[in-house]
């Protein structure tokens, strides 16, 4: 090997002219003859994928999108994207893209093209049948945290309004629910106060279960970036297994699954034993609360107790409605709480040494430190997902690190619209736009009188959360469900528990770009158009509120998502709803939503705002966007005399509330019989059900197929090696898949993970349908399971 | 060097040599003077990538070791075999331990498709940047944003040949060429001439 032996080569630079290579020459003469090939027009927008929310410039040639470029000018990624970010062109060209509306045979074999009249048609009058026949509980619509605003908007509005139903959800309650409710419970209000802005300001980050090098690789950039700048910056990775983000950590804390909830609270109370609190801020700021905590009582709402392996059948049923009471606390309360969670019950409950449940005490009690706890999925998809994030802000309440530059709990979403759309807008069963819930009769009012519909219209019963509305769905309660921009028979968990036979008297539409698990058993299968087909506003993690134009005319006859709900709702005498021109709705649909947030701290930048800015954050009022929320001199609606003041908190005095809440085990836990823990989730380059990234070529050779991640010494023992094909099996399935050993994630002897994207390897054939008891979010992250050689 | 990072090393060799051999449509080029050696070609560069500016794929194995141990400031040539360009994102090579390369650049372990791409990637334009007169500095006519490394394109083996430099012992490259932002030409705001910018002092 000769380093930099380069110094030699270049005292022959001359004979570089012989080796000019004949290609790059041909090349070069087509582009001299035809310059007009390079000649290309860049137009901004979000990105398509995670919730950071990158912006790119979309570089489009002849109504076709030839590259992407990181947006310099972007305050997110300041240029820099990821590898799915930067492959994004290529999304949209898949062969099999769908191009024209397809319904099921009447053998039930296949599916014959329609026009889109016939379609609309059908649909309208299966809604109407279902609506004439067994009621609008009976009807459904599961939308995503990947629809645009104006399409979970125009859904909201006309189940809401016009079909008098309840029965929206996103797939956003697999996904962002727990936080949510972590920020309604603590805050009234939903989402994070802080911004990426933490990321430079921060001087310590503790990443609980979040893989965020491979999940949100920008926003890890961006603290990389800090910690070369700054030496003193920590990177504290706690989880249940080593991921590429563990690599760049200062200190990596393992914990036995659904343990985090004990690990919390005994920082809590090393914390509050050693007076590492802020006395003066919680005065100030903070109220105790205290919820029900009985595990008979709670359960865990599995659809059956039969093979769930656990004796915590209760609240096992086919509605899991179980509702958390809150009642009145307080610090003395808090302390006698914490007693038994000394290091050493602990450490016996997660595994964590003692010496770094100190560490974390010392990091959170650090008055002088800028302390930023991050989360996504692994917080979120858990049997008690709102209680840990209950937790985990409790850490930031307790030392008032929070609502301020560099010191703050902030919440990742793993959608580009989790927070635009399915938080914003609500289409969550129980919400209406701006924090409003169909269940205060106030809000609906509100919604009445902003949709010009008579008192009365919306129903006050908050419909099917996402498990029980499949549920429904699979017995016949439901009978026509509509799903846009998402593919639940992959990602449902426990999947065979929505086996569907298509012949079974219900109707299923299925929108989207691509065949997915889910369009094969629709019974009818529209065409969407995708990304910038359409004109769009995603809203990103930070609150931020993005435009987009549209730059390419989608395939075939394939239909924005908003456009077709619009276009049913016409046709069932609900044209009301939408009194906007065909040719310039987004603006005036936008401009009415927005009404719902100005003036009560959710104000919403105006159209022409994001249209010529690369978005901004909400609160906007006159015009200036706020980077920290509740914080005085960047909150409009906080007093510069205040400090912070969490004036959206009407129910709890203007307070934040301090929820005490217990360590209770997972659902299922791995026994003689399925020895070892399974965790999913997704990786780097392939984003959830794979529909998008796989039909990229880099994506789909870089990742080809799922496998399962089995740690070194369990497959010595079982004499697996890497690459043989083994099987996983759960009380509720089997999957075969290749092993992983020393793979990309490591997981500790006893648990095992598997990506969830590879449509021929379902994951979701494995995992469990537990809840989180007041978020309803199903727990991805933890079931038994056995190995089998093939 | 370790065992597995040999394996790897031939197997890029033996594809290199084949490539080599090709005749016109050949898409390597020797390294004269660096026995066997091989480097690249524009062509050879947009097989590695799905566009011009996106990030080229991984053409070896996974070695096991750091990307910073071989892609440091300048590169390395390996004998017989090739060359390691330098990481074009930093000058340092210290950047690698605290920067995470394959959140962009990732390695290619299966050669077929999931499904059929229509997807056509942009071209690099392979034009020259401009310049003023024969000798004066031709201006940059590439973004310049995570490629601020000239030398790892511009300097050493591995590099193009219409692109090397012939002054790489100058190591300030920006002071004399600059990037060119926009092909549009200046039109002052302040009139058509000396008399109206006078006025506007």
């Amino acid at each position: 090997m000769k380093r930099r032996s380069f110094l030699q080569v270049l005292g022959t630079g001359s004979a570089g002219i012989a080796a000019f290579s004949c290609s790059d020459r041909q090349q070069a003469r087509q582009i001299e003859a035809n310059q007009d090939t390079l000649a290309v027009d860049w137009k901004k927008a979000p990105c398509r994928y995670c919730g950071t929310g990158c912006g790119v410039e979309v570089g489009l040639k002849d109504g076709r999108i030839m590259a992407v470029r990181g947006d310099e000018a972007s305050p997110v990624n300041r240029g820099m994207l990821c590898v799915k970010g930067y492959h994004l062109p290529a999304m949209l060209y898949g062969e099999d893209r769908l191009r024209y509306p397809m319904l099921r045979n009447d053998d039930g074999r296949g599916f014959s093209r329609i026009s889109w009249d016939e379609a609309l048609d059908l649909i309208a009058s299966k809604y109407q049948e279902a609506l004439d026949q067994t009621g609008p509980e009976s009807v459904a619509f599961y939308g995503s945290g990947q629809w645009g605003v104006h399409d979970g908007y125009a859904v909201t509005k006309w189940f809401r309004g016009g079909l008098r139903s309840n029965n929206v959800e996103p797939n956003a309650r697999l996904c962002m629910a727990s936080a949510v409710m972590g920020f309604m419970t603590q805050f009234q209000s939903d989402e994070p106060m802080g911004c990426y802005e933490d990321f430079e300001a921060g001087d310590d980050f503790i990443l609980w279960g979040n893989n965020m090098a491979e999940m949100h690789p920008v926003l890890f950039s961006r603290i990389l970036a800090n910690k070369r700048e700054k030496p003193g910056v920590r990177i504290v990775d706690i989880g249940t297994r080593r991921t590429p983000t563990t690599d760049y950590a200062d200190m990596y804390v393992q914990f036995t699954p659904n343990s985090d909830l004990a690990l919390a609270n005994g920082i809590l109370h090393l914390l509050v034993k050693q007076g590492n609190v802020d006395t003066a801020f919680i005065r100030e700021n903070v109220v105790f609360r205290r919820g029900i905590e009985d595990l008979n009582r709670i359960g865990y709402g599995c659809f059956g107790p039969d093979g769930l392996g656990t004796d915590h059948s209760a609240g096992s049923a086919e509605r899991y409605g179980f509702s958390d009471q809150g009642r009145e606390s307080s610090f003395a309360e808090l302390e006698r709480f914490l007693e038994e969670y000394t290091p050493a019950r602990v450490s016996e409950i997660s595994g964590v040494t003692e010496q770094q449940i100190h560490a974390l005490a010392e990091m959170y009690g650090d008055p002088g430190r800028g302390t930023v706890s991050l989360w996504c999925m692994g917080v979120n998809q858990h049997v008690r997902g709102t209680w840990i994030n209950n937790l985990i802000t409790d850490l930031h309440l307790i030392t008032g690190k929070i609502s301020r530059p560099g010191a703050n709990p902030f919440s990742l979403t793993g959608q580009p619209s989790a927070c635009g759309t399915a938080r914003e807008v609500g289409t969550l069963s129980n919400r209406l736009p701006a924090d409003y819930v169909v269940n205060n009769p106030e809000h609906r009012a509100k919604a009445e009188g902003i949709w010009g519909l008579p008192e009365g219209t919306i129903p006050a019963r908050p419909g099917y959360h996402t498990m029980d509305m499949f549920r429904a769905f699979m017995r016949g309660d439901i009978k026509v469900m509509w799903v846009q921009t998402t593919n639940p028979w992959q990602s449902i968990p426990n999947l065979h528990r929505i086996d569907r036979n298509p012949d079974d008297g219900t109707f299923l539409i299925v929108s989207d770009i691509y065949p997915t698990a889910s369009t094969e058993v629709a019974d009818l299968v529209l065409p969407s158009a995708g990304w910038v087909e359409r004109e769009g506003v995603f809203g990103n993690s930070e609150r931020r509120t993005q435009h987009w134009e549209k730059m390419v005319d989608p395939p075939g006859e394939a239909m924005e998502d908003a456009y077709q709900v619009i276009q049913v709702a016409k046709r069932m005498g609900m044209g009301n709803l939408f009194p906007w021109p065909e040719d310039d709705w987004h603006e005036p649909m936008y401009e009415e939503y927005r009404q719902f947030g100005l003036g009560g701290g959710k104000d919403l930048a105006s159209y022409q705002q994001i249209k010529a800015t690369r978005g901004m954050m909400w609160p906007v009022v006159n015009g200036q966007e706020t980077r920290y929320r509740y914080a005085a001199g960047h909150d409009p609606y906080v007093q510069k005399s205040r400090g912070v003041h969490f004036y959206k908190a009407k129910g709890y005095g203007e307070k934040a509330a301090l929820w005490l809440r217990p360590w209770h085990p997972a659902a299922e836990s791995p026994d003689e019989e399925y020895p070892f823990w399974l965790c999913t989730g997704r990786i780097l380059e392939h984003w959830h059900t794979g529909s998008m990234t796989r039909r990229v070529k880099q994506l789909h050779q870089a990742a080809p197929n799922a496998y399962v991640e089995i740690n070194r010494a369990d497959a010595a023992e079982l004499s697996i090696k890497s690459g043989d094909m083994v099987r996983v099996v759960s009380r509720r399935g089997s999957v075969e898949l290749p092993a992983k050993v020393d793979g990309r994630g490591k997981p500790p002897r006893g648990s095992t993970f598997i990506p969830f994207f590879d449509e021929a390897k379902l994951a979701n054939a494995l995992t469990l349908d537990a809840m989180d008891n007041i978020s309803k979010e199903p727990d991805f992250k933890k079931c038994a399971v056995r190995i089998e050689q093939v | 060097m370790r065992g597995s990072n040999r394996t790897g090393l031939i197997r890029l060799a033996l594809a290199a040599v084949a490539l080599v051999t090709v005749g016109c449509g050949q898409r390597w080029v020797e390294v004269p003077e660096v026995d066997g050696a091989v480097k690249s070609t524009a062509s050879v560069r947009a097989a590695r990538r799905a566009y011009d500016g996106a990030p080229p794929t991984i053409p070896h194995d996974d070695f096991g070791a750091a990307c910073s141990a071989c892609h440091d400031a300048q590169g390395i040539s390996v004998e017989g075999v090739g060359y390691a360009p330098a990481n074009p994102h930093a000058a340092t090579p210290e950047i690698g331990q605290t920067a995470r390369c394959r959140q962009c650049h990732v390695f290619v372990i299966e050669d077929e498709l999931f499904v059929a791409s229509n997807f056509e990637g942009l071209q690099q334009d392979l034009r020259p940047g401009g310049r003023l007169n024969p000798i004066a500095p031709p201006t940059i006519p590439h973004r310049t944003l995570m490629r601020s490394n000239c030398v790892a394109c511009h300097v050493g083996p591995g590099a193009r040949e219409e692109i090397v430099t012939s002054h790489p012992e100058r190591t300030r490259c920006r002071q004399c060429h600059v990037p060119v932002t926009t092909r549009a030409t200046f039109n002052s705001s302040l009139g058509d001439g000396p008399v109206a910018r006078d006025s506007a002092r």
